[in-house]
C-alpha cells in the first residue's frame, strides 16, 4: 500500500466525502491555472499588508482596549457578508440531486453525507476572510503577540453562525413563502445587501462626514458580552472559548437544520413543476409584426424575471465609483450629469444587450422562423436600448432646464454608447443561458476592462464635447478603434 | 400538379463539424402528403439533416428543396413552409402558452383573425387551455413539448419536422402527438420526423430512410424495405441489420 493510500481519508468518511466534494467542484471550472495564479496573486496582497500592519503594531498591548469597538464593528460586517454569502450555497444545498441522491442512496449515515455538504459552504464562507485576514494575525503572533493567533479561529467561528443563520433564515422562510418565493426574496435581498455593502464602502467618496461619524460611533468599545468576540480575537481566554462554543453549536444546528431541509424538500422544490396561478390581466394581443412581437417578447422576459432586475440594479450600484470619479470636487454641473448619464446608458446597454442577443432562450426558434437578415437583432437591439435610453430620457428632463446643450449632446451620445456596448457583447460574448448572467465576464476580464474604457471614453468625450475641447476627438477616437479591434477579431461563428 | 411536387428533395448533400462528416452525399426525396420516418443511429447524421433543411446549418454542398422552393437561394420562402420541433422544447419559461402562440404567429405573420382561433383550438386540442395563462416555467416536459407542438401547427406548416417528438410524453400526450401527425398528413400536410422508437415510425410512417453514417442506406415503404427479406420481418430487426452493421 502506498503512502498516499495510507494517508488519505477512508472511503466513506467525512473527510473523504469533503474531498470529493471539492475535487467534483475544482473539475468543473475552467482555466484551473489562470485561477490558481489569480489567488496566488490575490493572496499576495493580504500577505504583504497584513505583515505591514503586524509590524506596526508590534509593540502595543496584547489586548488594544481602543481597537475594541472597531473590531467589533468589523465582525458585525463580516458576519453580514458571511451569511449573505451562506445564504447563496444554503439555496444551493439542495440542487445537483442527482449526485446528491446517488450519495444519499449509498449505505452512508444520511448526517455525514450532508455534514459534507454543510462543511463545504462553511469553508466557502470562511475561506476569502481568512485569506484577508489570516496573515496580519500570524504575523503579530510571530511578532510577539502570541495570543492573536486566535483570530483566524473567531473568523471561522462567524462562519460557522453565519451558515447557521443563513440556514435558520432559509428554512424559516421556506415556511413561510414556500420554496419558490423564499428562494426569489433570497436571491433579490442578497444583490440588495452586496449592493448596500458596496455603497456603503464609497461613502468616504461622497458623505465624508456621515462617514466619520459612522466611524467615531462605531469605534466606542460596546457594553460587555458584546465585546466579547472582540476580546476573544486577540485571544482572552473566556470570550474565545465562548466564542468557540457557540460557534461549535452554530455548526451542530446547521446539520441538524440542513438534514431537515434535505429529507424533507423535494428534488430542488424550485424547479419541481409548479404551476403558477392563472393571471390573466389583460388580453394577449395576436397579430403583431416580427418586430413587434420581438420587441415585445424581449421586454417581457426581462421585465418578469425579478432576480435579473436586481442583478442589473446590483451593476448599476457597481459604477457608484465611477461617478464618484466623474463629480470629484463634489460639482454637479450639467456636463457632468450629461457624461454619467452616457455612462450609465452604455453600461444598462451592455446587460440587457447580452441577455437579449447572447442569452435568447430558444436561437433556434428564431433562427427557423421566416424573417429578413437583420429583422430580430434589430427588435432585440431596440428592445436593449429601451430601457436605458428611457432612464438618460428622464436625466434629460433634470438637465434641459440648465443646459439644453448638455441635453442635446447626452442624447445622441447615450445612444452611441448604447449601441456601441451591445455590440460589443454581440461581437465577443458565446451565446449563454441567462442564469449565467452574472458570471458573463468570469471568462474575459479583457472585455470587462475594454467595456470600461469604452464607456469611459464615450462618457469622458461627452464632457470634452460640453466643454469645446478639440481633445473631444481623441477621446472618440479610442471607442472607434476599439470597435473596429473588436469587430476584426470577432470570432466567426461556426455553422 | 400541386401533389406532384415532393415535399422535401435533397440531393447531394454534404455537411463536416471540425473534419467529422456528418452527412455525405445524400439524397432524399419526400413525397407530399405522408408521413417520413427518418431513422439511423445516435450520430447518423439525422439530426444535421434535418437543421441543414429548416436553415439553421448551410449545407458544405448540395441542394434542398421544399415544395419547388431552392431553400438554399431563397431560405425565408422555404422557411414559411416548415416547422420544426427539436426533441428540446424551444419555449420561453417566463410566457404563457397563449402568448408563446401570440409569438410564434406573428414571427411568421399570421395574420390575427386566423391565429387567436387556432390557438384556441389547439391549446384545446392538446389540454393545455386550462394554463393558457400560467408560465411555462411550471410546466413538465410532456407539457412543454406539447406546447412546442402547438407552436409548430400554429402557422400551418405545409411541411413538419419533428426530431424525436416523443421523447418525455406519457402515453395519453405520445396518442395524442401521434393522432396529430395523421390529421396533419389527412389534411394535406407532410411530415418527417426522427425516432428511436421504431413501432412508432412502423406504424404511422408511409416511408422510412435509414441512415448511417451521414448516408442513406435503405429508402422505402415498409413493404418495399422487406423485399427479399422473410415474411413477417420487422423494422427492428430490418433496422439493426441495416443501420447497426
Amino acid at each position: 500500500m502506498s503512502m498516499l493510500a495510507q494517508v488519505s481519508p477512508g472511503p466513506g468518511s467525512l473527510p473523504w466525502l469533503v474531498l470529493h466534494d471539492v475535487r467534483v467542484k475544482a473539475r468543473g471550472r475552467q482555466g484551473r491555472w489562470g485561477r490558481i495564479i489569480a489567488i496566488v496573486l490575490l493572496a499576495a496582497l493580504p500577505i504583504l499588508g497584513g505583515a505591514g500592519m503586524a509590524w506596526r503594531v508590534r509593540g502595543g498591548a496584547d489586548l488594544p482596549q481602543a481597537a475594541l469597538g472597531s473590531v467589533g464593528a468589523v465582525l458585525l460586517g463580516m458576519l453580514l457578508v458571511m451569511v449573505s454569502s451562506a445564504y447563496a450555497h444554503v439555496l444551493r444545498l439542495g440542487r445537483d440531486r442527482g449526485e446528491l441522491e446517488l450519495l444519499l442512496t449509498a449505505p452512508l449515515p444520511v448526517a455525514r453525507v450532508v455534514a459534507a455538504r454543510v462543511a463545504g459552504v462553511q469553508a466557502v464562507v470562511a475561506l476569502p476572510f481568512l485569506l484577508l485576514t489570516a496573515p496580519f494575525f500570524l504575523f503579530s503572533a510571530a511578532f510577539g503577540h502570541v495570543t492573536w493567533v486566535a483570530g483566524p479561529l473567531v473568523v471561522v467561528a462567524v462562519a460557522l453562525v453565519a451558515t447557521a443563520l443563513a440556514l435558520t433564515i432559509a428554512t424559516l422562510l421556506d415556511r413561510l413563502l414556500g420554496p419558490k418565493l423564499a428562494k426569489l426574496v433570497a436571491q433579490v435581498a442578497g444583490v440588495g445587501l452586496a449592493a448596500a455593502v458596496f455603497s456603503l464602502g464609497q461613502a468616504p467618496n461622497f458623505a465624508p462626514k456621515w462617514f466619520d461619524a459612522q466611524l467615531a460611533y462605531f469605534s466606542q468599545r460596546p457594553p460587555a458580552p458584546f465585546d466579547w468576540p472582540s476580546q476573544a480575537v486577540f485571544g482572552q481566554a473566556l470570550p474565545l472559548i465562548i466564542v468557540l462554543a457557540l460557534a461549535l453549536a452554530a455548526a451542530q444546528c446547521s446539520a441538524w437544520l440542513a438534514a431537515g431541509r434535505m429529507e424533507a424538500a423535494p428534488a430542488d422544490p424550485t424547479a419541481a413543476p409548479t404551476l403558477s396561478a392563472p393571471r390573466r390581466s389583460r388580453a394577449v394581443r395576436f397579430g403583431g409584426s416580427a418586430t413587434a412581437v420581438l420587441f415585445g417578447k424581449e421586454l417581457k422576459l426581462l421585465g418578469r424575471d425579478p432576480e435579473l432586475i436586481s442583478q442589473i440594479g446590483q451593476q448599476l450600484v457597481f459604477m457608484v465609483p465611477i461617478l464618484a470619479l466623474i463629480f470629484t470636487d463634489g460639482d454637479i454641473t450639467p456636463a457632468r450629469l450629461a457624461a454619467a448619464g452616457v455612462f450609465l446608458a452604455g453600461a444598462l446597454s451592455s446587460s440587457l444587450a447580452w441577455l437579449v442577443l447572447c442569452a435568447e432562450d430558444a436561437p433556434d426558434l428564431i433562427a427557423a422562423a421566416p424573417l429578413r437578415p437583420g429583422v430580430a437583432i434589430r427588435a432585440k437591439l431596440a428592445a436593449a436600448l429601451t430601457p436605458p435610453l428611457l432612464m438618460v430620457g428622464v436625466l434629460a428632463l433634470v438637465v434641459l432646464p440648465k443646459s439644453p446643450i448638455a441635453v442635446a449632446v447626452m442624447l445622441p451620445m447615450a445612444l452611441v454608447a448604447g449601441l456601441a456596448s451591445a455590440a460589443m457583447q454581440s461581437w465577443t460574448q458565446p451565446p449563454a443561458r441567462r442564469s449565467a448572467f452574472r458570471q458573463r465576464y468570469r471568462s474575459s476580464l479583457l472585455m470587462a476592462v475594454g467595456e470600461f474604457v469604452l464607456l469611459g471614453s464615450l462618457a469622458g468625450a461627452t464632457r470634452l464635447l460640453l466643454a469645446g475641447s478639440w481633445w473631444t476627438v481623441a477621446a472618440l477616437a479610442v471607442p472607434a478603434l476599439m470597435l473596429a479591434g473588436v469587430w476584426w477579431f470577432r470570432p466567426k461563428p461556426a455553422e | 400538379m400541386h401533389a406532384l411536387i415532393p415535399a422535401l428533395q435533397i440531393h447531394g448533400l454534404a455537411k463536416s463539424f471540425d473534419g467529422f462528416q456528418a452527412v455525405r452525399d445524400l439524397d432524399l426525396v419526400v413525397p407530399a402528403g405522408q408521413i417520413y420516418a427518418l431513422l439511423g443511429p445516435n450520430g447518423a447524421g439525422k439530426t444535421t439533416t434535418l437543421r441543414m433543411v429548416t436553415g439553421l446549418a448551410r449545407p458544405d454542398a448540395g441542394e434542398i428543396s421544399v415544395f419547388g422552393v431552392d431553400a438554399l437561394a431563397d431560405p425565408i420562402a422555404a422557411k414559411r413552409l416548415i416547422a420544426w420541433l427539436p426533441d428540446e422544447p424551444l419555449l420561453y419559461d417566463k410566457l404563457t402558452p397563449i402568448e408563446y402562440l401570440a409569438f410564434i404567429a406573428g414571427l411568421w405573420g399570421v395574420p390575427a383573425a386566423d391565429a387567436e382561433p387556432r390557438a384556441e383550438a389547439l391549446l384545446q386540442r392538446l389540454t393545455l387551455w386550462d394554463k393558457r395563462d400560467s408560465r411555462c416555467e411550471g410546466f413538465s416536459r410532456g407539457m412543454k413539448q406539447k406546447l412546442a407542438l402547438a407552436g409548430a401547427l400554429i402557422h400551418e406548416p405545409r411541411l413538419l419536422i419533428l426530431d424525436e417528438p416523443l421523447t418525455g410524453l406519457d402515453a395519453a400526450a405520445a396518442r395524442s402527438v401521434k393522432d396529430i401527425l395523421l390529421e396533419q398528413v389527412a389534411a394535406g400536410g407532410t411530415v418527417i420526423l426522427t425516432t428511436h422508437i421504431l413501432e412508432v415510425a412502423e406504424r404511422i410512417a408511409q416511408r422510412i430512410g435509414i441512415i448511417r453514417a451521414g448516408r442513406m442506406v435503405a429508402e422505402g415503404s415498409m413493404a418495399e424495405l422487406s423485399v427479399g427479406r422473410a415474411e413477417g420481418t420487422t423494422l427492428e430487426q430490418l433496422f439493426l441489420e441495416l443501420a447497426e452493421a
